[in-house]
C-alpha cells in the first residue's frame, strides 16, 4: 500500500511544476494554491485539489503562450511574494545560444551540408512536384560544361538527366564533341527505351564495337515498346515482329556483352573531381547502380527469345536434327555465359534447361564423357540459381547497417526541422511579448525559456546524431572519388534508398514505423488540444459585459 | 453600476462573502463551503480580483508555516452583491458537496 505521504507529495510536486511554467501573472495565485494544500483534508482531496490548480495554472500558461500581448493584465493578488527569479534566464538563454550557434556551425562542413540534405530526401517524394527538371547542381555543370565545350561532363549530365529526350540532345553533343564518346549512346539509350534517336545510335554503336550484344538489346527492345505504344502488347517472343527476334538472334550470336560500366565510372569519377561535386545521389542515387549494370529488360527479353529457341531446338530434335538442335541449345548456354558477369538468376533457369537436353542428346549419340560433363554444367547452373535467389532476397532486404543508419538520419533531420521551427516560434512568441529586437528587453517566461532550451537541445542532439549516422557514407564517397575504390559504394546505395523512404510510410518493414505513428498521433492530439484552448479561450475572452 | 454577467458559481463564492463582508477568507474554505473545486473556484477568485470586486492579500499565520492567501471583499464587489436581483442570489444557494469534506 502506498505510504500516506505520497500523495501529498505528489500533488504537491504536480502543483510545483504548474508553477514553474506559469506566467509571471499567475505566480501568487500558483503559490496561493500550494499554501491551501496543505490544509485541504484527504489523499484524493488533495490530489484533486492538486490537479484542478495545475490545470487553472497551466490553463493560463497555454493562453500565455498562444497569446503573449503585452497589454495582458497581470491579475491583483494581493503582494508580489513570489516575483519569477531572473538567474534561471541567463543560463538557459546561454545553452540555447550555444546549442543553436553549435549546431548552426556544423552547416560550415560540406559533409553536414550533404548529409542534411540527404536528411531531406523522405520529404522530396511529399513536397517535389516537378520531376522533369535538373537539379541545380547538374544545372551549374551543363552551364559550365557548355561554356568550357566539356563532352565528359555533358555525358555525366546526359546519363541523369529526368528527361530522356534532354539527355539524347546532350548525349549528341557530347559526341559531337568528342567522337570517342559514342559508346555513351548505349546508355543513354537504355534509359530512354523509346527515343528516336536509336534508330541512328545504334548502327553507330555497332560500327563501334561490332562485337556487342547491347546494341541488338537496344533494339529489340525499342521494337518492342513500339509494339506497346501501338497497344499491341505482346505477351509472348512468338507475338513479337521479326525484326525483334531478327535482333534478339542477333544478340545471342554477338561475341560479348559490354554494358560499358567501367568507362562509365571513369567517366563519373573524372567529372566528380573536375567539378568538386560531392552529392552522394549523383553518385549512388537514382538507380546508379543498376544502370552501371545490365539493363532491367535485357534479361526478360532474352529469356522470352530463349524459351523460343528452346522450343524451336526440341521441335528439331524430334524432327531427328540433332545437330541443329545443339546449336540451338548452345546459343542458349553462350548468351548465359555473357549474362553471368551480371546477376541473372532468372535465365540460369534456361541454361540449365540448355545443358540438360545437350547432355541428352550426347548420351543418345553414345557420348557419355560429353554426356556426363553437361549433366555436370546442368548441376553447376541449378546449384548457383539457388545461391543467386537468395543473395537477391538479401541484397532486396539491403543492408541493415546502412538501413539503420537511414533511419537515423532521416529522424535526425525531421528533429531538426521541428525544433528548428520551435525554436523559432518561440523566439517569435517572445520578441513579439518584448515589442522591441533590443536584448534587454527581452522577458522570456519560463515555458518560453523550457520550450527553448529543450528545442535548442533537440536541435543539437539531431545535429550530433545526423552527423555521425552519416559521416561512414561520407567516407566511402570521398574513397570512391578520390581513388576509385568502388567496394562500399552499394552500402551508400543502400543507405539512400532507405532514405528516401517517407517517415511513417512502412516502406519494405512497417513494424519499424509503428513508433512514427505513436509520435504522429501524440502530436495530432497536441495539435487538437491547443486548437481547443484557442477555441475557448475567444470563447470566455473578458468583454464589456463579461461573465465574471 | 452596470451589472457585469454572473455565473451561478461565483453568484454562490459572493454570497459567502456577504455573510461576513469584513472577514479575510481562505480559498480551501471558500471551496468547502460552496462545494466548489480548486478548478473552478481559483478561476473566479482571479476574475473576481482582476475587476477588483476582491482585495487580496497574504497572512502569516504561524511560525514555519507557509503564508496563506486571503480574500476579501472590496467596496466596489459589496456594492455588486448588493444590486444583484434576490432571485439570482437564491439559485446560488444550491449547495453542493465540497472535495474532501466529510473525509479524515
Amino acid at each position: 500500500m502506498m505510504p500516506v505521504a505520497y500523495p501529498r507529495r505528489i500533488a504537491a510536486l504536480l502543483l510545483r511544476f504548474a508553477i514553474w511554467i506559469a506566467p509571471p501573472d499567475t505566480l501568487d495565485w500558483g503559490h496561493a494554491m500550494l499554501a491551501e494544500l496543505d490544509h485541504v483534508q484527504g489523499n484524493w482531496a488533495v490530489l484533486l485539489w492538486s490537479l484542478g490548480s495545475a490545470g487553472v495554472l497551466a490553463q493560463h500558461t497555454l493562453l500565455s503562450l498562444i497569446f503573449p500581448s503585452c497589454n495582458r493584465q497581470t491579475i491583483p493578488s494581493g503582494g508580489n511574494l513570489f516575483s519569477k527569479d531572473d538567474p534561471v534566464r541567463k543560463p538557459a538563454l546561454a545553452t540555447t545560444a550555444a546549442c543553436v550557434i553549435t549546431s548552426l556551425l556544423s552547416f560550415v562542413a560540406p559533409v553536414f551540408r550533404q548529409a542534411f540534405r540527404v536528411s531531406l530526401l523522405p520529404w522530396q517524394i511529399v513536397f517535389k512536384t516537378d520531376y522533369r527538371s535538373l537539379s541545380p547542381e547538374l544545372q551549374s555543370i551543363v552551364k559550365k560544361a557548355k561554356q568550357d565545350h566539356d563532352a565528359e561532363a555533358l555525358a555525366f549530365v546526359a546519363f541523369r538527366h529526368p528527361q530522356s529526350s534532354e539527355g539524347a540532345r546532350l548525349a549528341d553533343e557530347a559526341v559531337r564533341l568528342d567522337p570517342k564518346l559514342i559508346w555513351i549512346y548505349a546508355i543513354v539509350a537504355v534509359r530512354g527505351s523509346s527515343l528516336p534517336e536509336i534508330d541512328r545510335w545504334v548502327p553507330a554503336i555497332e560500327q563501334f564495337d561490332p562485337q556487342n550484344a547491347l546494341p541488338h538489346l537496344i533494339t529489340a527492345e525499342k521494337i518492342d515498346i513500339d509494339q506497346v505504344l501501338r497497344a499491341n502488347v505482346p505477351h509472348r517472343a512468338e507475338d513479337e515482329p521479326p525484326a525483334w527476334q531478327s535482333a534478339m538472334a542477333c544478340t545471342f550470336e554477338s561475341a560479348k556483352l559490354d554494358t560499358y560500366s567501367s568507362q562509365r565510372k571513369e567517366l563519373d569519377r573524372r567529372v566528380l573531381i573536375r567539378y568538386r561535386v560531392g552529392d552522394p545521389e549523383l553518385i549512388a542515387g537514382d538507380g546508379a547502380a543498376g544502370f552501371y549494370g545490365l539493363p532491367s529488360y535485357s534479361v526478360w527479353d532474352a529469356d522470352r527469345y530463349a524459351e523460343l529457341v528452346l522450343a524451336s531446338a526440341q521441335v528439331l530434335e524430334a524432327q531427328g536434327d540433332t545437330k541443329a538442335a545443339s546449336e540451338k541449345y548452345l546459343a542458349i548456354a553462350h548468351f548465359g555465359k555473357l549474362l553471368r558477369s551480371d546477376v541473372s538468376a532468372l535465365f540460369l533457369k534456361r541454361t540449365q534447361q540448355a545443358y540438360t537436353r545437350l547432355a541428352a542428346l550426347a548420351a543418345k549419340s553414345s557420348r557419355p564423357a560429353e554426356a556426363a560433363f553437361y549433366a555436370f554444367l546442368a548441376g553447376q547452373e541449378r546449384q548457383t540459381e539457388a545461391q543467386e535467389s537468395s543473395f537477391r532476397y538479401r541484397r532486396f532486404s539491403g543492408n541493415q547497417v546502412a538501413r539503420w543508419d537511414a533511419d537515423l538520419a532521416r529522424r535526425s533531420g525531421a528533429v531538426m526541422l521541428l525544433s528548428g521551427a520551435l525554436l523559432i516560434a518561440t523566439l517569435f512568441a517572445v520578441l513579439l511579448r518584448g515589442r522591441s529586437l533590443r536584448l534587454s528587453s527581452f522577458r522570456p517566461g519560463r515555458l518560453a525559456i523550457a520550450l527553448g532550451v529543450s528545442s535548442s537541445a533537440a536541435f543539437f542532439v539531431s545535429s550530433v546524431v545526423l552527423r555521425l549516422s552519416y559521416q561512414p557514407y561520407s567516407e566511402i564517397l570521398q574513397h570512391y572519388i578520390r581513388d576509385g575504390d568502388q567496394t562500399s559504394l552499394t552500402n551508400l546505395g543502400d543507405f539512400l534508398d532507405h532514405a528516401y523512404a517517407p517517415i511513417g510510410s512502412g516502406w519494405l518493414n512497417p513494424r519499424q514505423d509503428y513508433s512514427s505513428y505513436f509520435w504522429f498521433a501524440v502530436i495530432a492530439l497536441c495539435a487538437l488540444a491547443l486548437l481547443v484552448a484557442v477555441l475557448r479561450y475567444f470563447k470566455a475572452r473578458p468583454r464589456a459585459n463579461a461573465t465574471i | 453600476m452596470k451589472i457585469p454577467r454572473i455565473s451561478p458559481q461565483t453568484l454562490r463564492v459572493l454570497e459567502r462573502f456577504i455573510e461576513h463582508p469584513t472577514a479575510w477568507r481562505y480559498g480551501y474554505e471558500l471551496s468547502r463551503e460552496t462545494g466548489l473545486k480548486s478548478g473552478t473556484l481559483y478561476p473566479i477568485l482571479m476574475r473576481l480580483a482582476k475587476f477588483s470586486f476582491l482585495d487580496t492579500k497574504w497572512v502569516t499565520t504561524e511560525d514555519g508555516v507557509p503564508p496563506r492567501h486571503t480574500y476579501r471583499l472590496t467596496p466596489k464587489g459589496g456594492e455588486l452583491v448588493r444590486s444583484l436581483p434576490r432571485a439570482a442570489s437564491a439559485a446560488g444557494r444550491v449547495r453542493r458537496p465540497a472535495i474532501g469534506e466529510g473525509r479524515a
